[in-house]
C-alpha cells in the first residue's frame, strides 16, 4: 500500500478552468440576453447552470469588476429606459391635487388615478424585485467573491439603488422635472386625505409602495435612519397632518361642544394609529400621534376643559364617559394630567364651599334670631336645627366625596394622581379657614348617629355610617381639635348612659385608632376603662355594705363612676368652672352618710387618691309618694311614683320631705340650703316645676323662667301617667357651640396645643443639639402634623417661650437663625 | 475551572474503568498494538503530516492508544507538532476535558499555542463530524421550499411530508415496500399508534436525537412508549427504543451513543447510496446523453439526473484511460486512491500535448436527490429559483455539472456521506468544484489533503537534509497549488505553497514561473490595499528561517552564524556586482552536480553547518534581487 504514495500526483485542473482567457464579450452577450429574457418576463426555459456557469467562469478568472459594471450598466439602462416609460404611462395629470390646468376632476376620479399610478409603480417595483433575485442567483458566485472582497454591495442592493436613482429621484419626463418620487408621495398624502374625509382606499396598495420606500435608503447603505420612507414621504406626511389637524381642530371647536370634541379628537387619533397600522409603517406611529395629540389635545386640551361644556359641565351632568374621554386625552399629552386636574379640584373646591356657606347659613339661623324668648320657648327645635345642620353638612360633604369617587372610578381610571389632587381638594374646603366648624360637626355628626342614629340599623349599615364619619375625619387637618370635641360628646353619651351600644361606640374608637394612630385614642380608650372600673367598684361596694351586718331597708343603693380627671373633660362639663364650683353641694345626712361611706371604702382600695363629687352629672332613683287628694279626674287615691332625677333635683326634692305642704321655699332658700351652683340650680328648678309632664313642684308665680325671689310648693296632687317617670334636666344639650363657647374651645384648644409645639420643639432639639429655624420649624410641623397643623407664629411664640424659660438659646452669630437646646 | 484533587480524579478513573468493563461506557481509547497505528504514532512524534493523512485515510482509529497508554493527541501537543494536532482534531481526536486522556493531553501541550489550540476543540464546542449532515437531513422535516418530498404518512388527521429514498435507506420495512411499489405516494398508519409517537420514530429516521417531552400525564406517556415500541418493531429499527429510553444518561453516555447512532445511519445511508446512486449511474457517449429520459417514478426515487462530462482530450491517453477506468467499474475511484495508482508523470501544464488519439467522449449521468444536493448552496439557489432546473416536470431534469465524472461521484459521496476520502490526483479539480458550488466543508478537505499529502517525498523530515538530496521526480505542480489557491480563496494552500518551495528554494528561486508567481501575489496585495509586502514573499522568508534555524538552534551555532552572517554579507556585496541571475543559475547547477561540500555560489564550505548558514544568506539575497528587478518593494 505505501509504495503506491509519492506516486500520487496532483492533477491540474481541466482545460476549462484552466485556460486564462475567457472571452468576456461573448460570455456577456450569453448572459445579457438571458437577463433580458428574465426582465420580460421570458425566463422560464432559461437554464440556471448554463448562467451559473458563465457567470462563475467570468469572475473566477477575474472579471469580476467588468461582471459587476456590466451588469449595473445593464440595469440602468433598462430601468431608464424601459421601465420608466412604462410608469410616465400610469401618469395623469388628473392624479394631483390642486393642478391649475384641471380642477374639473372629481375625487373619485382623482382617486381612479392615483391608484393605477401607484399600481403601475407597485407592479414595476415588485417586478424589478423579481428579476433581480433571478438575476443576483446567476450572479451569487459574483456577490460571495468579487463584491465580498472589494466591500461592495451586493448585485441585488446595487440594483434595488438603481431603481431608487432611475425611477423615483428622476423627473417623471424630460420636460416635467418633478421627480416621481414626489409625485409618488402627493398621491399618498392625497388617498390619505381622502380616507380622512371618508372615503374607502385601496390600504395594500399604498402598503407595497410604502414597502418599497422602506427598502429604499437615500445613501445606499444599510442604515435605518435614511430610508427614503423616512427622510422623504414621512416629512411630508408629518407636516400635512399637522397642518390639517391644525385646521380641523379650530373648525371642531367652533362647531361643537367639549365631549364631542374628545370623541372626535380620540377617534382621530385611534384612526391613525390604525392607518398606521394598515396603510404606512408602524414606525410612523409615534410620530404622527405626536402631531395629532400637539394639535388636537396639546394645544386644545386647556380651551377644551374651560369650555361651557368642558369638565364642570360634565362633572355636574354625570357626563362619566365625556370625562373619560378628556381624562385619556390629557393623560396622552401631559402624565400629570395637569389640566383636568386642575379644573376638577376647582369644582371640588367650589362645591364644598357651597355646603359650607349652606351648612354655616342654616345654624346662623337659629342664633341669628336672638332673645331669651325663642331660647326658651323651644330650646329642642332650636338644638335640632344646629344639629341638623351640622349632619346636613356632614351628609352633603359625603355625598360630594360619593360622587368624585363615582367619577374617580368611572372616568379616570382611578388614577392615583388623580385620588391625591382630589383628596387634597376635600381637605381644602373642609379645612378651610372660614369655616372652623369642620371638627365640632363631624363629631356631632357621630354624636348624633351614637344617640338615634343607629337604632334599629343592621351592623353593616353601622359599619357604613362609621365609616363615612372615619372617611371625613381622614380629611380633617386639626385632629386635637376634633379629639377634644369627640371627648366632650363621649363623656356626656357615656355619663348620661345615652349612647344606644357600647359596643358601637368601641367599634368607633377601634376605627380611628387604625385611622389616626394609638396616640389619638388613649384617652377615649381611658374613658371607657374607667366606665368599667367603677360598674365593678360599685358592685363590691355594694358586697362591702352589705357585709356591713346591719340591714337597713332605708339603705340607699350607690352607684358610683370614678373619672379620672385628666382623660375626662370634666371643665367642658361645667362643673370646674366658676369659684362657687368648689363649694360642693350640702347633701341630705342620708346621702351623705352612704357618700362618706364610700370614699372610706374607696380609700381602703387606693390610699392617697382624692375623690372629687360631681352631683350635677349624677343622676337618682327616688320613690315619692303622693298623698290622697282629690284630682282633676276625681279620683283620689294615693299615688307612688318612682322619679327619675338628677342629683342635684333629688337634694331639691328631699328638702320638701322636711316642708309641709302648704309652705313653700323661696329659690334663695333653696340655694342657701343646697349650695347648688345657681345655674344648675335654676335648671333643675325648671324642669322639677316648669316642665309640665314632671311637675313635682309648683312654682309662684308661673313662668318659665326662675327668679331669686320665686317660691316653690310640694305638688301634691301631681299625677304622672307611669309610676316610672324620668325628669329630665333642662339641660345645655349637646347642640353647637355658641360663639362664646367656641371662642373658649378654641382658646382651651390652643392651650393645649402650646404644649404640644414645645414638647415637640423640645423633643426635636435635644435629639439636635442645634438647628437652624427653618429646619426646626418644618420638623416641628411634620411631628405635630398628626394631630393638627399649628401656625408658624405659634412655633415661633414658642420658641420664644422656650429661650425664655432658658430651654434654648440663640446661637449668637450663626448665619442663619439658629437656636442651641440647654440641658 | 476547577482543579481536581489526587484522590478525586482516582476516584474518577476507577470509576470509569469499572463502568467500561461493566459495558456501559465504551472504551473511548481501546489499546492497538496494529503496525499502522505504530506507524501513525511514529508519525505523530516525527511531525509527519503526509503519513499521518495516509494513516487516517486508511481508518485507523485515531483515538486509540498505544502499549505506553498515548494517544497520537497526546505525541503530537507532547512534541509541539502544532499542524499534525490540528489534523487530528480536524479528523476527530477528542480532547475533551474532565477526561483522563483529554486532560493529560492538555497538561501534556508543549506550548500555549497547542494549548489553545486543544481547547478550542473541546468537544463542548466542537461539534461530531457527522453532524452537519445529520443537521441537514433533520432540517428536510420541516423544509417547506423547494419542495423535495415525494410520500406523505398521515396518522391522525397529522400528515408529515417525507423522502422515500430516506426512509428506504433507515427502514427496512420501508426498503422492502417501496421496492414492492415504488410510486406509492402516501402511506397510512393503523389508527392505534398515536402521532406523536409516529412522529418520533420519524425524527429518529431523519437523524434526530430523539427524546420524550416531559409530561405530566403518565398513562398517556405509557400510550406514547407502547406506540413507538410497536412502530419500531413494524418498520425493523429496533435502536429506536434504545435510544429514546436511555436519553437521561450521563453526557459522556449520551455522546458515545448518539455518536454511534450517527456512524449507524450514515453507513446505512452510504450502503444505500453505493447500492443505488452510484449503480445507477450511466455512461454513454457525449452525443448521445440527451437521448437519456429519466421517468418521475423510478425505483431509486431520484428526482434529478447530474451529468458529468469526460473532459476532452485534456489527458494523455493513458491518464484518460485512467479517470475513465474507476468510472466504468462499479466501484468509485475514490475508494481506492491508495491503491497502487499507475501514476503516469505529468509535465508542466503548459507543455501539455492534445491527446492524439480522438475516442467518442463520454458522459456519465448519475441519478440524484434534490433533498441531498440542497447542502450545496449552488443547487438550493438553482431549485429555489424560478429557472428551468426548479419547474416540476414528469420528466427528471439533467444537470450538466462542470466537472469529471470522478469528481461528481467525489461531491455526491461528500453529500450523501460526510466522507470525504479522494486522492491527490483529483484534489484541485474538487477544490475548484466545491467552490463552484459552495460546499465549504469539502474545499477545506481538498485543501487539507493537498497541503498533506502533497508535500510528496520531502516531508518535513528531510528538512534535516536542506541540501537538495531526494528524488528528483515531483509530485505537487506547486504554482498551480497556489493559483488555485488564490482562486478559490483558500490560505493554506499558499502558505503550503510558500513553506513547499521554501524548503526546495535553491530548485525554484531561478525559474521565471517563480518570478511571475511573485508577481502575481503583489498585483494580489495591492489590489487589496497598499502595502508593502509580498504575502507570499514572505511566507517563503518564514518558512526559510524555519528551515534553517532548526538546525542551528539545534547545533547551538548561533555565534557561528553571527560570524558568517558578516562574511557573507561582505560575499554577497561582491556578488551583487557579479553577473546577473540568468547568468548565475546554470553555473550553480553546474557546481551542485558536480557535488562535495559546496555553497549554493559554489564556494567551498568549512563544515556543513557553516554551509547551511551561507546557504540561508545566499537564498535571502536571491530573492532581495529577484524583487529588484522585478522593481517591487518588499
Amino acid at each position: 500500500m505505501i509504495a503506491g504514495r509519492g506516486k500520487q500526483r496532483i492533477r491540474p485542473p481541466r482545460r476549462g478552468l484552466a485556460s486564462s482567457a475567457v472571452d468576456f464579450d461573448s460570455i456577456w452577450s450569453l448572459l445579457e440576453t438571458a437577463f433580458r429574457q428574465i426582465h420580460t418576463s421570458n425566463a422560464s426555459q432559461l437554464l440556471y447552470e448554463e448562467l451559473y456557469r458563465h457567470a462563475y467562469q467570468v469572475v473566477l478568472k477575474k472579471k469580476g469588476e467588468e461582471l459587476y459594471s456590466s451588469v449595473s450598466r445593464f440595469e440602468h439602462e433598462w430601468l431608464s429606459e424601459d421601465v420608466r416609460s412604462e410608469i410616465y404611462a400610469h401618469y395623469s395629470p388628473q392624479m394631483l391635487p390642486h393642478t391649475q390646468a384641471l380642477t374639473t376632476s372629481t375625487a373619485t376620479e382623482r382617486r381612479m388615478a392615483g391608484e393605477k399610478f401607484l399600481k403601475g409603480l407597485k407592479e414595476a417595483w415588485s417586478h424589478h424585485q423579481v428579476c433581480m433575485s433571478m438575476i443576483a442567483d446567476v450572479c451569487i458566485y459574483m456577490d460571495r467573491t468579487y463584491c465580498n472582497d472589494n466591500r461592495l454591495p451586493s448585485i441585488y442592493t446595487t440594483a434595488m439603488n438603481l431603481f431608487r436613482d432611475d425611477i423615483l429621484q428622476s423627473p417623471i419626463t424630460t420636460n416635467d422635472n418633478r421627480p416621481v418620487l414626489h409625485l409618488l408621495n402627493q398621491v399618498i398624502l392625497d388617498q390619505i386625505q381622502m380616507e380622512r374625509d371618508g372615503d374607502v382606499i385601496d390600504k395594500h396598495l399604498i402598503k407595497s409602495c410604502v414597502y418599497m420606500l422602506e427598502s429604499l435608503s437615500e445613501s445606499g447603505d444599510e442604515s435605518k435612519a435614511d430610508r427614503l420612507y423616512n427622510v422623504s414621504f414621512e416629512v411630508d406626511y408629518l407636516e400635512t397632518s399637522r397642518a390639517f389637524y391644525s385646521r380641523e381642530a379650530d373648525a371642531v371647536l367652533r362647531d361643537t361642544d367639549a365631549g364631542t370634541y374628545c370623541k372626535h379628537a380620540g377617534r382621530r387619533i385611534y384612526e391613525e394609529e390604525d392607518r398606521c397600522r394598515s396603510t404606512l409603517a408602524e414606525s410612523t406611529m409615534p410620530k404622527i400621534q405626536q402631531v395629532v395629540e400637539d394639535e388636537l389635545v396639546r394645544n386644545k386640551i386647556v380651551e377644551v376643559v374651560d369650555m361651557d361644556s368642558g369638565v364642570w359641565f360634565m362633572l355636574d351632568n354625570d357626563r362619566f364617559e365625556e370625562l373619560s374621554l378628556l381624562y385619556n386625552l390629557n393623560a396622552r399629552v401631559d402624565d400629570r394630567k395637569s389640566v383636568v386636574t386642575r379644573a376638577v379640584q376647582q369644582r371640588i373646591v367650589a362645591l364644598g364651599d357651597d355646603i359650607n356657606k349652606a351648612a354655616l347659613a342654616a345654624s346662623q339661623s337659629a342664633p341669628a334670631a336672638p332673645g331669651d324668648a325663642a331660647e326658651k320657648s323651644k330650646p329642642s327645635a332650636q338644638t335640632n336645627q344646629q344639629t341638623a345642620a351640622a349632619i346636613k353638612w356632614v351628609e352633603d360633604v359625603l355625598a360630594l366625596k360619593d360622587k368624585f369617587d363615582m367619577v374617580w372610578k368611572e372616568s379616570f381610571q382611578q388614577d392615583n394622581m388623580m385620588q391625591t389632587a382630589m383628596t387634597r381638594s376635600f381637605a381644602d374646603f373642609i379645612n378651610s379657614t372660614n369655616f372652623p366648624r369642620t371638627s365640632e360637626y363631624i363629631s356631632l355628626f357621630i354624636d348624633e348617629n351614637m344617640k338615634k342614629g343607629i337604632k334599629g340599623k343592621t351592623e353593616a349599615e353601622i359599619d357604613t355610617v362609621l365609616d363615612k364619619a372615619i372617611i371625613l375625619l381622614r380629611y380633617v387637618q386639626d385632629k386635637d381639635l376634633f379629639e377634644r370635641y369627640y371627648k366632650k360628646h363621649l363623656c356626656r353619651r357615656l355619663l348620661m348612659n345615652k349612647s344606644i351600644s357600647n359596643e358601637v361606640e368601641k367599634q368607633m374608637i377601634s376605627k380611628m385608632k387604625i385611622e389616626l394612630g394609638n396616640n389619638f385614642t388613649t384617652k377615649l380608650e381611658a374613658m371607657f376603662k374607667d366606665m368599667t372600673i367603677s360598674e365593678e367598684l360599685t358592685a363590691s361596694f355594694k358586697k362591702h355594705v352589705e357585709g356591713l351586718g346591719d340591714k337597713d331597708p332605708r339603705r340607699i343603693e350607690l352607684g358610683i363612676n370614678v373619672l379620672t380627671s385628666m382623660t375626662w373633660p370634666l371643665e367642658t362639663m361645667g362643673s370646674m368652672d366658676e369659684g362657687e364650683g368648689k363649694q360642693s353641694a350640702v347633701f341630705p345626712v342620708a346621702v351623705d352618710r352612704i357618700k362618706q361611706g364610700f370614699e372610706k371604702f374607696y380609700n381602703l382600695k387606693h390610699s392617697g387618691r382624692q375623690l372629687k363629687w360631681l352631683a350635677n352629672m349624677g343622676s337618682a332613683d327616688i320613690k315619692a309618694v303622693f298623698p290622697k287628694v282629690a284630682q282633676k279626674d276625681g279620683s283620689f287615691k294615693e299615688r307612688r311614683h318612682e322619679l327619675n332625677v338628677s342629683t342635684y333635683a333629688m337634694i331639691i326634692l328631699i328638702l320638701f320631705n322636711d316642708v309641709p305642704t302648704d309652705q313653700h321655699l323661696t329659690f334663695e332658700e333653696i340655694h342657701a340650703r343646697t349650695n347648688i351652683p345657681k345655674a344648675d340650680l335654676i335648671r333643675n328648678l325648671q324642669s322639677l316645676a316648669v316642665a309640665p309632664k314632671t311637675r313635682i313642684l309648683i312654682k309662684e308665680p308661673m313662668t318659665k323662667d326662675v327668679k331669686p325671689t320665686d317660691k316653690f310648693f310640694f305638688n301634691e296632687g301631681f299625677n304622672g301617667k307611669f309610676v316610672k317617670i324620668k325628669v329630665g334636666v333642662v339641660s345645655s344639650g349637646n347642640k353647637v357651640e355658641s360663639d362664646r363657647e367656641r371662642r373658649e374651645t378654641e382658646k382651651k384648644n390652643d392651650n393645649s396645643r402650646a404644649f404640644c409645639v414645645e414638647a415637640a420643639i423640645v423633643r426635636i432639639m435635644k435629639q439636635r443639639k442645634e438647628l437652624a429655624h427653618s429646619q426646626l420649624v418644618m420638623e416641628t410641623l411634620s411631628q405635630v402634623a398628626a394631630q393638627f397643623k399649628p401656625e408658624v407664629s405659634m412655633i415661633k411664640k414658642r420658641i420664644d417661650s422656650l429661650i425664655e424659660r432658658e430651654y434654648l438659646e440663640r446661637i449668637e452669630g450663626a448665619k442663619v437663625d439658629s437656636y442651641r437646646y440647654l440641658a | 475551572m476547577d482543579i481536581k484533587k489526587k484522590h478525586e480524579i482516582e476516584a474518577a478513573l476507577a470509576n470509569e474503568t469499572q463502568q467500561i468493563s461493566s459495558g456501559l461506557l465504551k472504551e473511548e481509547n481501546p489499546l492497538d498494538l496494529s503496525d499502522d497505528f505504530r506507524i501513525f504514532c511514529e508519525a505523530c512524534r516525527r511531525n509527519d503530516l503526509k503519513m499521518c493523512q495516509e494513516m487516517i485515510s486508511k481508518g485507523v482509529n485515531i483515538n486509540a492508544r498505544d502499549k505506553y497508554d498515548y494517544t497520537p493527541l497526546i505525541l503530537a501537543s507532547l512534541c509541539g507538532h502544532y499542524d499534525v494536532a490540528q489534523l487530528l482534531l480536524e479528523n476527530g481526536a477528542l480532547c475533551e476535558r474532565d477526561t483522563f486522556q483529554g486532560e493529560r493531553c492538555l497538561y501534556n501541550a508543549l506550548n500555549d499555542r497547542i494549548r489553545n489550540l486543544l481547547l478550542s476543540y473541546d468537544f463542548a464546542k466542537s461539534t461530531d463530524l457527522l453532524q452537519p449532515l445529520a443537521a441537514h437531513v433533520t432540517s428536510l422535516l420541516s423544509r417547506a421550499t423547494p419542495k423535495t418530498t415525494d410520500i406523505t404518512i398521515e396518522a391522525h388527521g397529522e400528515s408529515f411530508h417525507l423522502h422515500k429514498f430516506i426512509l428506504a435507506a433507515r427502514s427496512p420495512y420501508f426498503r422492502k415496500k417501496l421496492a414492492a411499489s415504488p410510486g406509492t405516494t402516501t402511506w397510512r398508519l393503523p389508527d392505534t399508534i398515536p402521532a406523536e409517537s409516529l412522529g418520533i420514530a420519524l425524527q429518529y429516521l431523519y437523524f434526530s436525537e430523539v427524546s420524550l417531552r416531559p409530561r405530566m400525564d403518565e398513562d398517556e406517556e405509557l400510550i406514547i412508549l407502547d406506540g413507538i415500541a410497536r412502530i419500531s418493531r413494524q418498520l425493523e429499527i429496533d435502536q429506536l427504543f434504545e435510544n429514546l429510553t436511555e436519553t437521561r444518561a450521563d453526557r459522556r453516555l449520551v455522546r458515545q451513543r448518539r455518536t454511534e447512532e450517527l456512524e449507524r445511519g450514515r453507513d446505512q445511508l452510504e450502503a444505500w447510496f453505493k447500492q443505488n446512486v452510484v449503480n445507477n449511474k450511466v455512461v454513454v457517449d457525449t452525443d448521445k446523453v440527451d437521448k437519456i429520459r429519466w421517468d418521475r417514478d423510478n425505483s431509486i426515487f431520484a428526482d434529478v439526473l447530474l451529468r458529468a462530462d469526460d473532459d476532452p482530450g485534456d489527458y494523455d491517453s493513458d491518464d484518460e484511460e485512467e479517470s475513465r477506468g474507476p468510472s466504468e467499474s462499479s466501484t468509485p475511484p475514490v475508494r481506492d486512491t491508495l491503491g497502487p495508482l499507475n501514476g503516469i508523470p505529468v509535465g508542466p501544464v503548459k507543455s501539455r500535448s492534445p491527446s492524439r488519439e480522438r475516442r467518442p467522449r463520454k458522459s456519465t449521468v448519475f441519478p440524484a436527490h434534490r433533498a441531498m444536493l440542497l447542502r450545496s448552496e449552488y443547487f438550493l439557489t438553482m431549485f429555489n429559483s424560478s429557472f428551468r432546473e426548479a419547474q416540476e416536470t414528469q420528466r427528471l431534469h439533467m444537470i450538466k455539472l462542470d466537472c469529471s465524472p470522478a469528481v461528481l461521484e467525489v461531491i455526491l459521496t461528500f453529500l450523501y456521506t460526510e466522507r470525504a476520502d479522494f486522492g491527490l490526483n483529483t484534489a484541485i479539480e474538487v477544490l475548484f468544484a466545491a467552490d463552484q458550488l459552495f460546499i465549504e466543508k469539502l474545499k477545506q478537505r481538498a485543501a487539507l489533503i493537498i497541503s498533506s499529502l502533497g508535500n510528496g517525498s520531502t516531508s518535513t523530515l528531510e528538512a534535516e537534509n536542506p541540501r537538495g538530496e531526494r528524488d528528483t521526480e515531483e509530485t505537487v505542480d506547486v504554482y498551480e497549488v497556489i493559483r488555485a489557491g488564490w482562486d478559490t480563496r483558500v490560505q493554506r494552500l499558499e502558505e503550503f505553497g510558500a513553506r513547499y518551495m521554501a524548503y526546495r528554494l535553491e530548485d525554484y528561486i531561478d525559474q521565471p514561473e517563480f518570478a511571475a508567481i511573485v508577481q502575481e501575489s503583489a498585483r494580489r496585495v495591492k489590489a487589496r490595499q497598499e502595502t508593502d509586502t509580498i504575502e507570499l514573499i514572505d511566507d517563503i522568508r518564514f518558512y526559510l528561517s524555519e528551515r534553517f534555524r532548526l538546525r542551528f538552534e539545534d547545533s547551538g551555532f548561533d555565534k557561528i552564524m553571527a560570524e558568517k552572517d558578516e562574511k557573507d554579507e561582505e560575499g554577497d556585496n561582491e556578488d551583487d556586482d557579479a553577473p546577473s541571475e540568468d547568468e548565475l543559475a546554470p553555473d550553480l547547477e553546474a557546481q551542485i552536480a558536480a557535488g562535495g561540500i559546496r555553497t549554493l555560489d559554489g564556494q567551498l564550505a568549512g563544515d556543513e553547518f557553516a554551509q547551511d548558514a551561507m546557504n540561508y544568506q545566499i537564498l535571502l539575497g536571491k530573492i532581495d534581487t529577484l524583487l529588484e528587478n522585478l522593481n517591487i518593494d518588499a
